[in-house]
């Protein structure tokens, strides 16, 4: 898994690319809690060139969002599509997330 | 007709076929498949006693014909053969190659073994190529020769030693035709064959040969549609096999993820299939190292080429619980998303492993 970030104005973007899997998992929590600890709580996170992920990789993202919540945060999910968009459907992800068809319809979410 | 009692076959220390009984009423068509090295040729040619069998009885009619008073070159007349190879004479024409042993050996005629010939002929639709020699037809017309040369001798019973595997697929048809033209006038035949479509079509019964033996036999509705024994099952359904032991909780995802992938891509499993399959198989290891199952696991991945269904199989230690029993809110992901990749499941009990069977959906 890689995970790549670009600040935009409203928002921080996090790609993330490769497998999100029990292995993985944990790189990504502690990544995004990295960037809550330097004071960064606003997140489009960007699914597109994600090929894989599991139970664990929803489990992370639940609880890095449960995080941002309690620091008054927001994150949203962007670019979800082919396998990684059947998991969010056979687990019910998709309706607990609002999910974006791509970053900017995201970004434009946020206020500016 | 034929009746086979406790027949083996050993090669030396090898044993080829071990004790097997069968019998075979008159104009019955018998289809014997199996895997390559089963027997299959070898249970033919000791019921045409071309290898004499170690020990054991063969009863054509009543005749033991394996008792050293017997004419064996009488009991091989009635019983004609068919070969892989078509074994015609070269350097005679097509329709001395079938008068010959009409005339040398039953004392007919030449006049009357022409016209037989000529008969015989027309059945194969070969009507034409009475005066061509053999190198000037086809690999298939070069079976039916054989297989006309086979009936001019009026054998009560033909042995067809995989007659079309030796053709190229064009040609295969032509051969089964005439077959499946016989077996409908009463012929009995015993057919060992790799055409799985015409052994379930032509047959009266199927023998499935394997470990030395008729593992299985029934009518061709029950090997093919409903086989009982695994090894039957696996190989109707040309099941490939994937066998991972894991040791601990402390397992290699990743690797057996390649192990799984290098699976795959060598049976050609379709990309959605792959990703479902590792995806299930993550998941329900996550539920086994969650539940505290003891290892090691046993993982075994059967997909089967013929129907593109793919199951997994997942032996654990007795005492083991069905981890996808598994309660509460930190399991609900994973089980949910397991639920939806499967189209059945069981779970077994045994006194020696626990037997996790998932089936998955096929896309």
């Amino acid at each position: 898994m890689t995970i790549e970030t670009i600040k935009q104005t409203s928002a921080l973007v996090v790609a993330v690319s490769g497998r999100m899997d029990a292995v993985t998992a944990p790189e990504y929590e502690k990544k995004i809690n990295e960037l809550l600890d330097s004071g960064e709580v606003s997140y489009v996170v960007d699914f597109g060139q994600l090929e894989y992920i599991s139970s664990a990789g929803l489990r992370a993202l639940l609880s890095t969002t449960r995080r941002i919540k309690d620091k008054q945060g927001c994150i949203l999910l962007a670019n979800i599509v082919g396998n990684v968009k059947e998991v969010f459907e056979m687990s019910g992800f998709g309706s607990i997330f609002p999910v974006h068809a791509t970053v900017d319809e995201a970004l434009k979410m946020l206020p500016g | 007709m034929i009746r086979i009692e406790h027949l083996s076959k050993n090669f030396g220390n090898l044993s080829v076929l071990r004790d097997i009984s069968a019998e075979i009423e008159k104009g019955e068509v018998i289809s014997i498949i199996g895997p390559s090295g089963s027997g299959k040729s070898t249970f033919l040619r000791c019921v045409n006693l071309l290898d004499r069998p170690t020990s054991g009885k063969i009863s054509i009619n009543g005749v033991n014909i394996l008792d050293r008073h017997t004419d064996v070159a009488r009991v091989r007349q009635k019983m004609n053969m068919v070969f892989q190879a078509f074994n015609l004479f070269t350097h005679l024409t097509v329709l001395e190659n079938l008068t010959l042993a009409p005339v040398k050996l039953l004392g007919r005629s030449r006049q009357e073994a022409e016209r037989k010939g000529h008969d015989l002929l027309r059945l194969i639709g070969l009507g034409e190529k009475s005066m061509s020699y053999p190198d000037e037809l086809s690999g298939g017309q070069k079976q039916r020769v054989a297989i006309a040369r086979c009936l001019a001798m009026e054998p009560e019973i033909i042995l067809f030693d995989e007659p079309t595997s030796a053709l190229d697929p064009t040609m295969v048809s032509e051969v089964l035709s005439v077959i499946r033209r016989l077996a409908k006038e009463g012929l009995t035949m015993l057919n060992v064959t790799h055409e799985m479509d015409f052994a379930r079509d032509v047959s009266t019964r199927v023998f499935y040969l394997d470990e030395g033996t008729i593992y299985e036999q029934g009518t061709p509705g029950e090997i093919f549609d409903n086989p009982c024994k695994e090894k039957t099952k696996a190989f109707i359904r040309r099941q490939q096999s994937l066998y991972q032991r894991l040791f601990s909780a402390d397992f290699d995802l990743y690797s057996l993820n390649a192990e799984v992938e290098s699976f795959c891509s060598r049976h050609l499993v379709p990309l959605k299939s792959r990703h479902d399959l590792t995806l299930l198989i993550e998941e329900v290891l996550q539920l086994y190292c969650a539940s505290s199952s003891s290892f090691p696991i046993d993982i075994t991945v059967n997909y089967s080429e013929k129907t593109g269904q793919l199951e997994l199989l997942l032996e654990s230690p007795p005492g083991s619980a069905n981890p996808l029993e598994l309660q509460g809110e930190d399991y609900a992901l994973g089980l949910s998303i397991i639920g939806n990749l499967l189209q059945d499941r069981k779970f077994t009990h045994s006194e020696n492993r626990n037997i996790l069977k998932l089936y998955l959906k096929n896309p």
